[in-house]
């Protein structure tokens, strides 16, 4: 059984995210979505992105600090409906 | 006060803070109050390469053929990038190690600047494939003004913690006269030095080397100069581990969950961290134009080089609790990112060594899930 959980990125795009499917960053690229990231490993935090509103769970875990109100869609899965700021 | 190299006070590791506790005595790693340090200390040690594990070779034939205004930006950034990493190689070791506390960040700090030192070797193994005698390049990094200037404001933090941090352990706090010169020494300005020299060692790491790293990446676009490509692609995924080190450091003082001075001075002393940074973004930008001032190359000029630095130094600057200072906020160079993943440092098995192959690297975590595809 697969869940789909709605992401909502900036505010304007409506995704809808499989997190058996890869990355949270896999899946922003894959709608087309100006991606920021270096590493794709969860050490260096240049994809840190505004978690608004929900939870994710980290499939790798991160090195980067990742400071309250931040997630790293490099490393991470939606655990749960989410509203992020990836710019 | 004074430095020990084996503390015979019997103190608990676990409730020393990072800097300015007891001095380290067992190098211990069963237990760690920041765990985050011996992480990074198992993610450095599964990146270790050599840099003559790089074939360089073909770079001198590609190198011949560039034209004078690009010799001159590629020795150029190597110039620099040899002084970051000869700073980089030594000051962490004499200005923190004297004064660090807990064993986890100690070896850090210790495996953060033989990595560094790694980097001057592949530096010297460059130049010695481009130039029968390359010393002319390397005297030239101490004469030249340029580089000169980059050199005061990196080693001035550096060097002012370590001249205090002498005088604290062989004086103690007051006030005490050195040639002539009186100087008041207190553990809490101390503290602040630590504070200024780890923020300015972390816009070193995050925004001074990527004007060079551009311009590397730019010559290996057009399929120039690989071999260089190669081994700074390594160089720089050590170095975004560094940053995540002092990033790391930064934080933890920030929130509270370290030394709870260190969290009164990084709010006292947000302006200055916000200075420090600035600064080296300023630097870079004018390091920009001394590097275009004989003519641009193919795909980058003085231009989009800074506004890649200013989109570089936003997202640094978010990282440890920033406004975005910079309007730019899309990517530039969008090629850079490709150089910059961590696991695509090497595809051609035929072409070179692969230096994709982590040396040393564990993951010995098995969870359920790991088996969900078997079936009997």
């Amino acid at each position: 059984m697969t869940t789909t959980f709605k992401v909502i990125v900036n505010g304007q795009h409506q995704l809808a995210v499989d997190p058996s499917q890869g990355t949270l960053l896999e899946a922003i690229e894959a709608a087309g979505i100006e991606s920021h990231y270096h590493c794709r490993n969860g050490f260096c935090g240049a994809c840190r992105t505004q978690l608004i509103e929900g939870q994710v769970n980290y499939i790798n875990e991160p090195l980067a600090f990742i400071r309250p109100g931040d997630c790293l869609p490099c490393c991470c899965v939606p655990a749960s409906n989410l509203k992020i700021e990836h710019r | 006060m004074s430095y020990s190299t084996f503390n015979q006070t019997a103190s608990n590791p676990l409730l020393e803070p990072m800097f300015f506790g007891n001095s380290v005595n067992v190098a211990r790693y069963d237990q760690q109050k920041h765990v985050i340090f011996e992480k990074l200390i198992e993610k450095q040690l599964s990146f270790f390469w050599r840099p003559e594990e790089i074939d360089v070779s073909r770079d001198r034939v590609d190198f011949n053929s560039l034209t004078d205004s690009e010799k001159h930006i590629f020795i150029s950034n190597l110039k620099y990038q040899t002084l970051l990493d000869s700073v980089q190689g030594r000051s962490p070791n004499i200005a923190l190690l004297p004064i660090v506390s807990i064993p986890e960040l100690e070896t850090w700090i210790e495996t953060w600047s033989f990595s560094e030192t790694i980097h001057s070797r592949s530096y010297t193994h460059i130049l010695r494939n481009l130039f029968t005698d390359p010393s002319e390049v390397f005297e030239d990094i101490v004469i030249n003004t340029e580089i000169q200037k980059r050199a005061t404001d990196i080693s001035r933090y550096y060097d002012d913690l370590i001249f205090y941090t002498q005088l604290w352990q062989t004086h103690g706090e007051g006030t005490v006269e050195v040639l002539g010169e009186q100087h008041t020494v207190s553990l809490r300005d101390l503290k602040k030095k630590l504070f200024l020299c780890i923020n300015s060692v972390n816009a070193l790491e995050a925004v001074r080397f990527y004007v060079s790293f551009a311009c590397t990446f730019a010559f290996a676009e057009r399929d120039l100069m690989e071999g260089n490509s190669k081994i700074i692609r390594l160089i720089a995924r050590d170095e975004n581990l560094h940053l995540s080190s002092t990033q790391q450091i930064i934080n933890l003082w920030q929130y509270g969950k370290d030394d709870p001075e260190m969290r009164e001075i990084a709010e006292e002393l947000r302006e200055d961290a916000y200075q420090i940074f600035m600064s080296a973004v300023e630097q870079e930008k004018q390091w920009a134009h001394y590097l275009f001032k004989h003519g641009s190359m193919i795909g980058l000029n003085e231009e989009i080089l800074c506004q890649y630095v200013e989109y570089i130094a936003n997202m640094r600057m978010q990282a440890i609790g920033f406004d975005a200072p910079f309007k730019q906020r899309s990517n530039p160079l969008p090629w850079m990112n490709k150089y910059l993943v961590s696991d695509n440092v090497q595809v051609a098995p035929q072409e070179a060594e692969i230096s994709s192959y982590l040396v040393g690297q564990i993951d010995n975590e098995v969870s359920a899930a790991d088996l969900g595809g078997f079936e009997l």
